[in-house]
């Protein structure tokens, strides 16, 4: 890994609807695209992109009362990627002890009964993937926690 | 003439109500404080969802160059014939011309555009029932396994077609962004051809207007495409103003305009991004999300402006109170004086008879 001085850090955002949740200092974030994970360190070339249900992952995080390594359980997101900058917009996001895991089986349950009552419409399909990927999201990162 | 035993018992009353009115005051200011707290803490959202939005329309043609098509359906805009109307009102009375503003608005609006058929959601129980002793309730169809509850012929040219109490009270982002899925589904679906939202919009405590703002189809991201708005009186905003200093608010909003500049940054920097994904899966994931931040914007301002509102009218209440107390306490007074006035005159005139 880069040595770490105070020039090459990423400046992280995290903000929600309802309020802007993390802003810190990182060396790298993981970020659940949505069409697979990566991993952003400094100087990365600009970009935008969509994120899936997952987690997104800060490392060697610096700041006041911040945790070094920390993890927030996202289900939709949009991410802008700047050589210096990442803010990552997200409907929700959950630290892994915030995750309720019987309710996460429930939504699970839900999807899978979607899934099969979805017959031939394709947007019900759509749907009820999208619930499956965020309980099973969620649940995977509350197991990885335990 | 009333008694003097009355009149305090009259009094004892006023001070009562005053006193309920004063805390309602109070509590008002206090939820208006944590109101104003989230409209703030929910801008930085809107504003880089709008802004990010906003670029990738400049960047992409709305047009598909090869086929031609839009890239979203939300961007096509079609005859206005039948129109969704969302209604923004308050959960509780007590809160001065709050509700009758805002269902005022929508009528008018309603009865501004002849020949067209409306559907009306309403956020907030006050405008619900209101509009609904007006308008008729759209009726469905019992839905079946095989086929989904269907719309039955309609009953007027305006009908209810849902109705969303309780959002305001905790409002949280999940039901909203539902709510934005649901209409945005009726406007692919072509029930709808327009989405305009009533709502009393809150700059600071006096700044405060009703306004119906268009939502879809998408114009241009990032304004507000204002299609009617009321101002309120110079008399009203001072009277909200003087409840305002009493109850400790500050009357401008505070200074946001730095992280402002910021969120509007978001996804506009002068560099060729990369996009991940193909511009309409960007689009198709971002509208949606957009259209419900118009949403809970509005619904948080609409949230604050009617505490704002409450405050406001409790305050006038109050001084209502003082001042019949005043106007009472002055005929005990005199009243009280009379009987001893009588009583001297009695035994004066008393002794000089004999």
């Amino acid at each position: 890994m880069a040595e770490s001085t105070t020039t090459n850090e990423l400046r992280v955002r995290l903000v929600t609807p309802a309020r802007t949740l993390v802003e810190a200092v990182a060396e790298a974030v993981e970020l659940p695209a949505k069409n697979g994970y990566m991993e952003v360190l400094y100087g990365h070339a600009p970009l935008l992109s969509e994120l899936g249900a997952g987690d997104v992952r800060m490392h060697g995080v610096r700041g006041e009362n911040q945790a070094a390594e920390q993890i927030f359980n996202v289900n939709w997101g949009f991410v802008e990627v700047l050589p210096d900058r990442v803010t990552i917009l997200a409907n929700d996001a959950l630290r892994p002890e915030e995750i309720d895991v019987n309710r996460a089986n429930q939504q699970l349950d839900r999807g899978l009964k979607q899934w099969n009552e979805a017959g031939e419409s394709e947007e019900a399909y759509d749907q009820a993937l999208a619930v499956i990927a965020e309980a099973e999201s969620k649940l995977a990162t509350a197991q990885e926690k335990a | 003439m009333a008694n003097v035993l009355d009149l305090r018992r009259r009094i004892r009353s006023v001070k009562n109500t005053r006193q309920i009115t004063k805390a309602m005051k109070m509590v008002s200011a206090a939820r208006l404080r944590r109101a104003q707290d989230r409209m703030a803490a929910a801008r930085p959202y809107a504003r880089m969802i709008a802004s990010v939005l906003e670029s990738l329309t400049r960047r992409i043609e709305i047009f598909d160059p090869e086929t031609g098509n839009l890239r979203h359906p939300l961007f096509a805009a079609r005859e206005e014939k039948r129109v969704l109307l969302i209604v923004v009102s308050g959960d509780r009375g007590f809160a001065g011309a709050f509700n009758a503003n805002i269902v005022k608005a929508a009528v008018n609006f309603i009865d501004g555009g002849k020949g067209k058929q409306f559907d009306i959601e309403s956020v907030g129980r006050k405008g619900r029932d209101l509009l609904r002793r007006r308008y008729p309730e759209a009726r469905f169809s019992q839905g079946t396994d095989e086929q989904p509850a269907a719309r039955q012929e309609r009953r007027g040219p305006v009908e209810l077609t849902g109705d969303h109490p309780g959002m305001l009270v905790k409002l949280e982002v999940d039901p909203v962004f539902e709510l934005a899925q649901n209409i945005i589904a009726r406007y692919i679906h072509e029930e709808i051809d327009a989405a305009y939202i009533v709502y009393n919009e809150f700059k600071s405590v006096i700044a405060q207007r009703v306004v119906v703002e268009k939502v879809l189809p998408l114009g241009k991201i990032g304004g507000q495409e204002v299609a009617g708005a009321t101002e309120p009186s110079l008399e009203e905003r001072e009277r909200a103003a003087q409840a305002a200093l009493t109850a400790g608010i500050p009357l401008e909003e505070a200074d946001t305009k730095e992280a402002d500049e910021e969120a509007r940054k978001f996804g506009t920097a002068n560099v060729d991004y990369i996009y991940e994904q193909p511009p309409e899966e960007l689009f198709n994931a971002l509208i949606p999300q957009y259209v419900a931040s118009i949403l809970y914007h509005a619904m948080t301002e609409s949230v604050a402006a009617e505490h704002a509102a409450r405050m406001t009218a409790m305050d006038s209440a109050t001084n209502n109170a003082s001042d019949m107390i005043d106007a009472y306490t002055l005929e005990m007074n005199r009243v009280r004086q009379a009987a001893i006035t009588k009583e001297i005159i009695e035994i004066v005139s008393g002794a000089a008879a004999v």
